[in-house]
């Protein structure tokens, strides 16, 4: 029994201790390495937040070179797979040619009411243009972890953005930036699990927060009241009661699925992000 | 063209290396226009560490697998060290499996890949809870650690036949 018991301790020690003939660090030390770059960086020391972002920019631009062979290969594949199609699609494209035409005139029509609307509204279409705040930003690469939902972004604290900015996708809030560097920046997405948003639902008085689902698309309503019935086609607006996000911006609408299941999508679609604004929480 | 036969001999011998590093970057994130083929994502890192360290530890060094788990957690956004960690853990159970085992089959290697993936996991969301605010999709994970322990004969098989033809190359 001692024997076992010895046996065993040797070869852990062994395990931990022994360095291979081509290896230059022991298990243990690269243990006790790892633990305390992880306690380093759990505390809010301003010199390892600068190595931090330092390091984050410097990884990002690297993995920005690093993916483009990849990305080019599902460029080509897309583009070739689009290509094929176009042939048959292009008898179905003629005839809905005919039909937009027609609905381009009711659309020129609705437009002129909708300026004369907003007008009296007294709303503007830009975002944010009066505080100067809105930042235009590109989708450097889009991370999709069973951790986190997040983008990084071309444009850091150089340019103007900060931890806490919001950040919308074709007018419709897409997140919030979680992470500011010098040169890049990384948006916590809607989707993501982590984000918990206080919003109102359109034609209701009911508060709930709205968190990702853990899929790509799909979000939650949590803390409804127990007697609240979710119906479909409503808007779900931001209710501003966490004082960082202003209310009334538009993030996501319930449909009816295929199983007659109501669920919750954004409205700006994450994965199809690659020009985005970064404002500090403002849309007019 | 020396240096290119040079240059050719030593990205060849240090495939492994230079693979690990390439998916710390994330670089298969751009194939997410195959939206089906996510199904099936799995954790290639765990099953290189695990099939080097036991096989050839020689060409994946500690330091590597180290500094491979330090970059995955910049571009992953998750506090820095957890993936270096729960490498590290593989490694060391790993390594004593190595210590313990006398003759090395695939098929025993393949189970005891099972309790190796378990504690390195077991790390990877002992930090996350404790060390950082996120929350988890447990789902992903289990299925990606399942996919994982599923692929790994296949990889034992191209890994170890990869082996044979650079120790050939060597004689």
């Amino acid at each position: 029994m001692a024997d076992r018991r010895d046996d065993f301790i040797i070869a852990l020690r062994y395990a931990l201790l022994k360095k291979g003939t081509k290896q230059k660090f022991s298990l243990f030390f690269l243990f006790v390495l790892s633990i305390l770059i992880l306690s380093l960086d759990r505390l809010s020391i301003p010199f390892i937040k600068t190595t931090r972002a330092v390091l984050n920019d410097f990884v990002y631009e690297v993995a920005v070179i690093a993916s483009a062979p990849i990305k080019f290969v599902s460029y080509l594949s897309y583009t070739g797979r689009t290509h094929f199609n176009v042939v048959k699609k292009n008898n179905n494209f003629k005839e809905e040619i005919e039909m937009l035409k027609n609905e381009r005139n009711n659309i020129l029509f609705l437009k002129t009411e909708n300026k004369s609307l907003k007008e009296a509204l007294d709303l503007s279409d830009t975002i944010s243009k009066e505080q100067g705040t809105a930042i235009v930003a590109k989708v450097i690469l889009d991370q999709e972890s069973p951790y986190l939902k997040s983008l990084l972004i071309n444009k850091g604290r150089k340019n103007g953005v900060a931890k806490g900015m919001t950040v919308f996708s074709k007018n419709y809030l897409i997140g919030t930036v979680v992470e500011s560097n010098y040169l890049t920046a990384r948006v916590l997405l809607v989707t993501d699990l982590n984000s918990k948003i206080p919003v109102l639902i359109q034609e209701s008085s009911v508060n709930a927060i709205l968190t990702g689902a853990g899929k790509s698309t799909d979000l939650m309503l949590e803390y409804l009241p127990e007697e609240f019935v979710l119906e479909p086609n409503k808007i779900i607006y931001t209710s501003g009661r966490d004082g960082f996000l202003v209310a009334g911006l538009q993030v996501a609408e319930t449909y009816l699925n295929k199983d007659n299941k109501i669920i919750i999508k954004p409205l700006a679609d994450p994965q199809q992000a690659s020009i985005i604004y970064v404002t500090n929480g403002q849309l007019n | 063209m020396r240096i290119l036969v040079i240059l050719k001999e030593l990205l060849f011998r240090n495939l492994a290396v230079i693979i690990f590093y390439t998916l710390s970057f994330n670089v298969f994130e751009g194939l997410k226009v195959f939206p089906d083929l996510f199904i099936f994502s799995f954790n290639l890192q765990m099953i290189i560490v695990y099939f080097y360290v036991l096989k050839y530890p020689d060409y994946l060094g500690l330091g590597h697998i180290f500094l491979a788990g330090i970059i995955n957690d910049v571009v992953v956004g998750i506090p820095l060290g957890t993936s270096s960690l729960s490498y590290l853990v593989l490694a060391f159970f790993t390594s004593y499996i190595k210590n313990v085992t006398i003759r090395s089959r695939m098929t025993s290697e393949w189970i005891t890949f099972f309790p190796a993936l378990f504690f390195s996991n077991l790390v990877y969301f002992i930090i996350i809870n404790n060390f950082s605010d996120l929350s988890f999709y447990y789902i992903e994970l289990l299925r990606s650690t399942f996919f994982t322990f599923l692929f790994f004969p296949f990889f034992y098989i191209l890994f170890k036949n990869y082996q044979k033809v650079i120790s050939q190359g060597k004689e």
